[in-house]
């Protein structure tokens, strides 16, 4: 391999992640479902033949670290490294290669150099609907992929430039919403057509063997960089355990996460071996979802900010049996694949938290939270399909409180929708979008809070929910509080309050409230410890009560005239500490 | 005819107030003389320097027609956080709101991320009891009580500044409009912002940000404004006084105090202005303005010789920002100035910035403490600064300490000669520099080939060229006195307002008449401010448009129309061209399907009888003078070093050809001519530079 001069690998680093970014834009500005514009479920790169990432967008979803590249890895199995054409459009959403619900559906076309297969640009989509029992976020009653929707493993849609049409017809015949997936194709092969061509400038311009050396480079670079700051952890093995809902099948057991992690030198390994058995509910993720999940904690530890490439993954190992929760094999059902990964991210991350005291936040609200909305629109007269996802706290750091009201960690640049928006489109009135109230972990350094959000119309309407992580309460660290936990309900006209964490198709009658509730994040440290002025902040803005600064963290204020109490706060604090010892 | 004439005022002075240096150009259409100032801003009271720049010029205020002026005082009220302790009335159930933001988190894998902190934290947002919907329908009718009980507690909280900004009311402004009475009466004097004021678009944070931005700038910049205005009059101006504002058109200094959040980015947009401005009078209407300064680089394209507008924008960066979502000219910013430090990465990667050395410590050359090698440290490492004559010989280059830090922070690790270190500095930053013209022109479907480069800033002209050359730019042009380039832009600007009203519904079957009401609506205020601005109707031009999408998607293109009210074929052609459009940003349309309307828009222009309209006007001077270098020195470039012919740039008439590698100096800049490249001094006193024209 050649050497490349360090000007030229500058260049080149910084033009790929322009290309990946500028196909992402192409999708995200032109497609037609909520899914990609709002809330941001794509993502794109640029794949070797091997199915290696040699650039990634910025901003996708973190959850998508692993996998982009094992489905254009497949098709090269299938066709052979001769068995392209220029032109040539693939769709694939092969739950054995992907591991992931159906919907996410990965177009990748052909780049040639030299007369070579050299790399594909990929850009994987959530489509509105790809048949099945359910539509929204799927269903909870699905047993079995083909409960789900079409498979599509590595099918070419277009041949030389010319669309394969029984292949497109026979899908458009299989979808709810041709309309809007077909616009979401056309949007997804712009996007392919886009890195093609500026792939292809870049090697005129540099050479093949050039770009190539200076991706290896830049690998070999990436990988230094983590393992010296893998370097920096203590060796050691580390474990932590967590628990799940259930599998949305069987609700009366709950799943327990067990990790383990370890750190050795310059390489840092996370086995799975104790994870639960492939579940008999919709709760499992494929052989991929296993990786992302060490993947995203694996960054978030060593290589926050870097750009997203395969070096950075070297320095890391994962021990994954076959057909366990996140290794199922088909026909698993697999309808909510991601809905484990932020608790279980979470838990790798509590495993290193004793060993990395300044890097770690306590637990956050560890759910996805979506929620679809449904039904049809008597005004409008035509169906709608609304899809938000709401906000929960982030744990709190080590130098500072949590930040409330976003995304889990496997969402990143996911946006929840504008009220205005939704209301706007869909007919619904919200009540209120606020923090709710006291959902933050006590501590030092406070947990963020989660959002509440407040449903009603004056039509009927449908919803969906499968939230997770209501069981076990985000927890704090180093002597912080749990936070308040995730929480859905519906409270009908006539005040009784329904469960709603886990709702399919529930009927939202006018007058009834559908209520949703973000969980908080873990406190960070004694809360009696938090300065009181901070307290009486809280208080003043809404995020923590009276109540809780007298009871969390022993502050005590009068109700009328807002003031702290002194005298009451010292004994009360002491109190705390005392007990705290004694512990 | 009368037998006297008194001459009425003509001059038109500008001044662009920036971080280092407050910047005067001045023109008057009879007298064909340019005059120019600079001084340094002066702090804290701003006004100081533009006096002081006014006598450097010798301007008699009773003489100025038009008074044009930008200013970085609102960004940096922001920046600083220094501006006024605002409050918020907000609709029950919305009170976090502007804490809750968006959700997302721009750092996905960054566990340790923080929001932006809010400019109102949530103990001085009060809720009042209303509810308008989605139609502009009362759903709830405001109730009094909850008002004045929100006025006393944010009076409480002993506010100077408040928003108002209510759920939908971008579509019903009515409870708005009437707690915005109740203030006046019960907290006279406050600084008040109501939010439909600002923007009539849906989105409640994005809305909510906007306007909580125009009140926490509001009564500094207000004060600021009436200060400077009365300052001026006592010194006997009499004539208008206008403001730079984001968009990239002026507006009244009484509308700027009213919105101050529209005046952000007054400074840079009006070398954008500028740029497109120099491209008509040189007859390239498609021209990318670059301008490079001490520790940022923007880009930003013209097409058709308009600066494109988006209509969203952060104030403080990307990621840890305030949305405000006004016209905004498009401007992409990198972290790459003269002063961007080289450094050498733990994996052994050579990388400029974006950590700056500023102004102090400076470049190690500057010779005041700085020990880091900075791009300016390359350039004159290679050849391209001459130690002599920089800032016009004011300041003294000292080489040898600039090759020395190369020599042992970069080419000693990475095992290259010094000049070779220096070269993959430069070149480094040309590539990153490089993305900021790439983001604004081949990321949005331009191809650079078709445009020119307008270089300006310190920097941008003696980097263009490289830049010019990675994105196959055919032309760089150089204006003259790049360095106050923004301030000379301000003296061709008109004003503008641009107007939105969100209006959803499917083209193909709206009753034109319902736009059309609208759009009557829109014109009227228009218009009202275009007067404001002491326009005369015969100077106007209305621009109407609809943001367009195919039904079930979320972005919008903005699709103009033409003149007269809206009918059943504007309606069509608008789709029509809408299907162009989005093949053209896009590279694919459909239609077949149905589109909606999600905004109307309407952009008011009013031109300024008398501005500056030619460059030419600048440049009066002797063309006959013989063009012969002024001395001969080395510089670097890829293949090596060569000999380079060194010319002043006010030596060269008209007319008068040179061929690179060779350097122009002027100034506060220096221009680089490659290997090829040929430079033509136009009638307006640019160098048009064709990169490798001569190969």
């Amino acid at each position: 391999m050649s050497e490349v001069d360090p000007i030229t690998l500058e260049v080149v680093r910084n033009a790929l992640v322009a290309y990946a970014d500028e196909m992402a834009t192409v999708l995200c500005r032109t497609a037609y479902n909520m899914m990609i514009f709002e809330i941001r479920d794509y993502c794109v790169g640029i794949v070797d033949p091997e199915g290696r990432i040699i650039a990634q967008n910025t901003g996708g979803l973190p959850i998508f670290l692993a996998d982009l590249g094992t489905a254009v890895a497949g098709a090269v199995a299938t066709y052979g490294m001769d068995g392209f054409c220029p032109g040539d459009v693939l769709i694939s959403n092969d739950p054995r290669l992907c591991g992931q619900h159906l919907n996410n559906i990965v177009i990748f076309t052909p780049v040639f150099a030299e007369g070579r297969l050299v790399a594909f640009p990929a850009l994987r989509a959530h489509w509105v609907d790809v048949g099945g029992g359910s539509r929204g976020f799927g269903s909870t009653a699905s047993r079995e992929i083909f409960h789900e929707g079409l498979q599509l493993c590595g099918l070419k849609i277009y041949k030389a430039g010319e669309p394969v049409s029984e292949v497109l017809r026979l899908i458009g015949d299989n979808i709810r919403f041709p309309h809007s997936s077909f616009g979401d194709l056309r949007a997804q092969i712009a996007g392919c057509r886009l890195g093609e061509q500026r792939l292809g400038e870049m090697f005129d311009r540099y050479g093949y063997a050039t770009v190539r050396a200076a991706i290896e480079t830049i690998w070999d670079q990436s990988e230094t960089l983590v393992r010296a700051a893998i370097r920096a952890i203590p060796d050691g093995v580390y474990e932590a355990e967590s628990l799940l809902d259930h599998d949305f099948l069987d609700r009366a057991t709950p799943i327990p996460i067990k990790v383990r992690v370890i750190v050795e030198d310059d390489g840092m390994c996370v086995d799975f071996s104790s994870l639960p058995p492939r579940l008999k509910g919709p709760m499992n993720a494929g052989r991929s979802g296993g990786i992302a999940c060490a993947r995203v904690a694996f960054k978030c530890i060593v290589a926050p900010n870097a750009v997203v490439n395969e070096g950075e993954m070297r320095a890391l190992s994962v021990i994954l049996p076959d057909d366990t929760m996140l290794s199922a094999l088909p026909p698993a059902p697999l309808t909510f694949w991601s809905s484990a990964m932020p608790t279980v991210i979470d838990t790798i991350l509590r495993a290193l938290a004793p060993v990395l005291p300044d890097r770690i936040p306590a637990a956050h609200k560890g759910d996805m939270s979506g929620l679809a909305i449904y039904g049809h629109d008597q005004t409008r007269r035509r169906d709608f399909i609304c899809l938000d996802i709401f906000g929960g706290g982030f744990g709190a750091k080590p130098d500072g409180d949590g930040v409330s009201a976003v995304v889990s960690v496997c969402q990143g640049a996911v946006h929840n929708a504008p009220v205005e928006v939704q209301e706007a489109y869909y007919p619904l009135l919200i009540e209120a979008h606020r923090l709710r109230l006291d959902s933050g972990g006590a501590g030092r350094h406070r947990g963020g809070l989660g959002v509440e959000l407040i449903y009603t119309s004056t039509q009927e309407f449908l919803a969906n929910t499968h939230l997770q992580r209501t069981l076990m309460p985000p927890w704090g660290l180093h002597g912080g509080g749990a936070a308040m936990a995730m929480d859905a309900c519906i409270e009908t006209a006539e005040g009784t309050t329904l469960a709603g964490t886990a709702l399919d198709g529930a009927r939202i009658r006018p007058g009834d409230r559908l209520i949703v509730r973000g969980g908080g994040g873990g406190g960070f440290g004694p809360a009696e410890e938090r300065p009181e002025a901070l307290v009486a902040r809280d208080v003043a803005e809404g995020l923590v009560s009276i109540d809780a600064a007298a009871a969390q963290y022993g502050v005590v204020i009068d109700p009328a005239s807002r003031a702290i109490d002194a005298a009451a706060t010292a004994t009360r604090r002491a109190a705390m500490a005392r007990a705290r010892r004694a512990c | 005819m009368p037998a006297l004439e008194v001459r009425a005022p003509q001059m038109r002075v500008a001044v662009d107030i920036g971080g280092t240096f407050t910047d005067l150009v001045a023109y008057d259409p009879g007298q064909a003389r340019v005059r120019f100032a600079k001084s340094l801003t002066s702090y804290p009271r701003l006004s100081d320097a533009v006096f002081a720049c006014l006598e450097q010029a010798e301007i008699d205020l009773a003489e100025v027609r038009h008074f044009m002026h930008g200013s970085t005082i609102a960004i940096n009220t922001v920046i600083q956080r220094s501006g006024a302790r605002a409050g918020l009335i907000t609709t029950r159930g919305f009170r976090h709101v502007y804490a809750i933001g968006r959700g997302d988190r721009p750092r996905a894998y960054d566990l340790l991320f923080d929001k932006p902190v809010p400019l109102v934290p949530a103990d001085r947002i009060a809720e009042v009891d209303e509810r308008m919907d989605a139609r502009g329908e009362v759903v709830r009718a405001l109730d009094d009580g909850s008002v004045i009980a929100a006025i006393d507690l944010l009076m409480e909280q002993k506010i100077e500044s408040v928003a108002v900004v209510l759920l939908h009311a971008y579509r019903n402004p009515a409870h708005e409009r009437r707690i915005g009475a109740m203030i006046a009466a019960r907290a006279p004097g406050l600084h008040v912002t109501l939010g439909h004021e600002i923007l009539r678009e849906f989105r409640e944070y994005e809305r909510t940000s906007t306007a909580v931005l125009n009140a926490y700038v509001g009564p500094v910049v207000s004060d600021y404004v009436a200060e400077l205005d009365a300052r001026l009059r006592d010194q006997g101006f009499a004539g208008h006084f206008m403001i730079m504002q984001s968009n990239g058109g002026t507006m009244s200094a009484g509308l700027a105090r009213a919105r101050p959040v529209s005046m952000m980015e007054s400074g840079p947009v009006a070398g954008v202005i500028g740029a497109a401005r120099l491209g008509q009078a040189l007859g390239i209407s498609d021209v990318i303005s670059f301008d490079m300064g001490g520790t940022t680089a923007k880009a930003s394209l013209i097409e058709k010789g308009e600066a494109r507008t988006v209509s969203f924008y952060h104030i403080g960066g990307a990621e840890t920002g305030h949305p405000m979502m006004l016209p905004v000219v498009d401007i992409v910013e990198v972290g790459t100035g003269g002063g961007s430090i080289a450094w050498i990465d733990a994996a052994g990667g050579l990388k400029v910035g974006p950590l700056s050395a500023g102004a102090a410590p400076g470049p190690v050359c500057y010779g005041l403490g700085g020990e880091e090698p900075t791009i300016t440290d390359a350039n004159l490492v290679l050849g391209r600064l001459d130690p002599a004559h920089f800032l016009g010989g004011r300041m003294r280059l000292d080489v040898e300490a600039a090759r020395r830090a190369i020599g042992t922070r970069i080419a000693g690790p990475l095992g290259l000669g010094i000049e070779r270190a220096a070269f993959g500095i430069v070149r480094i930053a040309d590539a990153r520099m490089s993305l900021a013209v790439r983001e604004v022109s081949l990321a949005k479907g331009h191809d650079p080939r078709d445009f020119a480069l307008v270089a300006s800033g310190g920097g941008g002209p003696l980097h263009a060229g490289a830049i010019a050359r990675e994105l196959s730019v055919p032309r760089v042009i150089v204006p003259e006195l790049p360095g106050t380039f923004s301030a000379l832009g301000m003296l061709m600007t008109d004003a503008r307002h641009d107007l939105v009203r969100t209006r959803i519904a499917d083209i193909g079957r709206i009753e034109p008449g319902e736009i059309a009401a609208v759009f009557a609506e829109m014109i009227a205020e228009a218009t009202g401010l275009l007067a404001r601005d002491g326009i005369g109707g015969q100077d106007w031009r209305i621009v109407p448009a609809l943001d367009l999408r195919y039904l079930g998607q979320e972005y919008t293109l903005p699709v103009p129309l033409g003149d007269g009210a809206p009918d059943a074929a504007m309606l069509a052609g608008a789709r029509a061209r809408f299907d162009e459009l989005h093949h053209a940003r896009y590279r694919h349309a459909a239609p077949d399907e149905a589109v909606e309307i999600v905004n109307v828009r309407l952009t008011a222009f009013g031109k300024v009888a008398g501005h500056l309209a030619a460059f030419g006007d600048i440049t009066a001077r002797a063309t006959a003078r013989a063009v012969a270098p002024i001395g001969h020195r080395a510089v670097w470039f890829e293949d090596g070093s060569h000999a380079c012919a060194v010319y002043r740039r006010e030596d060269l008439p008209a007319g008068a050809m040179i061929a690179g590698p060779a350097v122009i100096e002027e100034g506060v800049s220096t221009t680089i001519l490659h290997p090829g490249d040929r430079a033509v001094v136009s009638t307006q006193g640019a160098l048009i530079i064709d990169i490798g024209a001569g190969r």
